[in-house]
């Protein structure tokens, strides 16, 4: 096996040798990856360097894999700390002011039922008074009662992950 | 290849207290980071528990884990250091009992006794592939390192600029310093790629 560092090599080869292990890896710029092909087509002794070096590295990714022992995992798996993350898991969910919880909202009005009947009761009378069937401050007031479980969940929502972003992110934890 | 949002997904299902998580992340990385240890260390009873302590101090630390990093380069970082420590330690005390040092006056590192064996998988391989990892075990700890994390563990450089918290250009040169290093020792010790 030859390596080019004792050769007393000419600067082309000391250029291309230098270069290999980036050609290898393929980050040369293209046009000095161009270089080191049209070199090591030229030149036997940085061809055989070459040769060596790619050797080298499907060596390399060679090294056949390592299993752990069968005994590994049960002394891991006795040191965790479960009870003290399942402690500390609420404490980590962001804190936000009482009327941005979910729970401040009536149940029955953030039950997924009684927002869809809102809204289709809304969509109803808005239909019913486009057609003329309805009289029209009769229609709006339904749609806009009929709305209003839905859009207060949604505006409970957005105002929580705006809160969460800002405020809470700046408070010091 | 390792899937970082799946390890995001785990690491938050462990920071719930899951036991399962534990289990499954573990189940991930028991081989790549007890394949580190072993190759580093080449003494089966040390990677055991070398891989062990870092998976403990990975599941006891997890809180303090930046997610905007990814888990792997988080558990490599530290898989690396502690075994290089340990290294460094060992080395330290083989030279403070013998005094060992090098023709040259440095303090060599010396061939640790081996114990057993080792994994079932080492008895199979061929001879060629023995003298390299024979070589790359010889390897000066921070060289090795990097042998072992871009080629056994097929990180790309920009990983392990992250696991080892070095400017990239650094990682380079230290790659390709330590693939000459391991073509002049099989040229050494006259062995055949
Ligand atoms: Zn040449």
């Amino acid at each position: 096996m030859k390596t080019a560092m004792q050769q007393p090599a000419p600067p082309e080869c000391r250029q291309a040798c230098d270069r290999m292990q980036d050609y290898l890896d393929q980050t040369l710029p293209k046009r000095e990856s161009l270089a080191v092909f049209l070199h090591v087509r030229e030149c036997g002794a940085c061809r055989v360097q070459l040769e060596t070096l790619q050797a080298l590295y499907a060596r390399l990714g060679e090294m056949p894999p390592i299993e752990a022992p069968a005994d590994f995992d049960a002394r891991i798996l006795a040191a965790v700390p479960y009870e003290n993350y399942r402690a500390m898991a609420p404490l980590r969910s962001p804190r936000v002011p009482v009327l941005l919880e979910q729970e401040s909202l009536p149940a029955w009005l953030r039950s997924r039922s009684v927002r869809l009947v809102g809204l289709f009761a809304a969509a109803a009378a808005l239909t019913a008074a486009a057609s003329g069937v309805a009289a029209g401050t009769a229609a709006w007031t339904v749609a806009g009662v009929g709305c209003l479980p839905e859009l207060s969940v949604r505006l409970q929502n957005l105002t929580r992950r705006v809160y969460v972003a800002t405020v809470h992110r700046s408070i010091p934890r | 290849m390792f899937d970082r949002n799946e390890d995001l997904k785990l690491v938050r299902r462990c920071k719930r207290g899951e036991e399962a998580a534990f289990a499954e992340l573990l189940g991930r990385y028991r081989n790549a980071i007890y394949g580190l240890c072993f190759r580093m260390t080449r003494r089966a009873e040390d990677a055991r528990d070398l891989a062990q302590e870092v998976f403990i101090k990975v599941f006891s630390l997890l809180d303090r884990f930046d997610e905007t990093y990814a888990f792997s380069s988080w558990i490599f970082r530290i898989a690396t250091n502690h075994c290089i420590d340990h290294l460094r330690r060992n080395r330290m005390r083989f030279l403070s009992l013998d005094g060992f040092t090098g023709p040259d006056g440095e303090p060599m590192d010396l061939p640790l006794p081996d114990d057993g064996p080792g994994p079932d998988r080492l008895l199979e391989r061929s001879e060629a592939m023995e003298r390299l990892e024979e070589v790359v075990a010889d390897l000066p700890p921070h060289y090795k390192v990097i042998i072992l994390l871009r080629h056994d563990q097929d990180l790309s450089y920009e990983d392990i600029a992250v696991v080892l918290d070095l400017p990239l250009g650094t990682v380079k040169a230290r790659i390709h310093r330590a693939r000459a290093m391991i073509q002049q020792m099989l040229q050494a010790r006259s062995y055949e790629i």
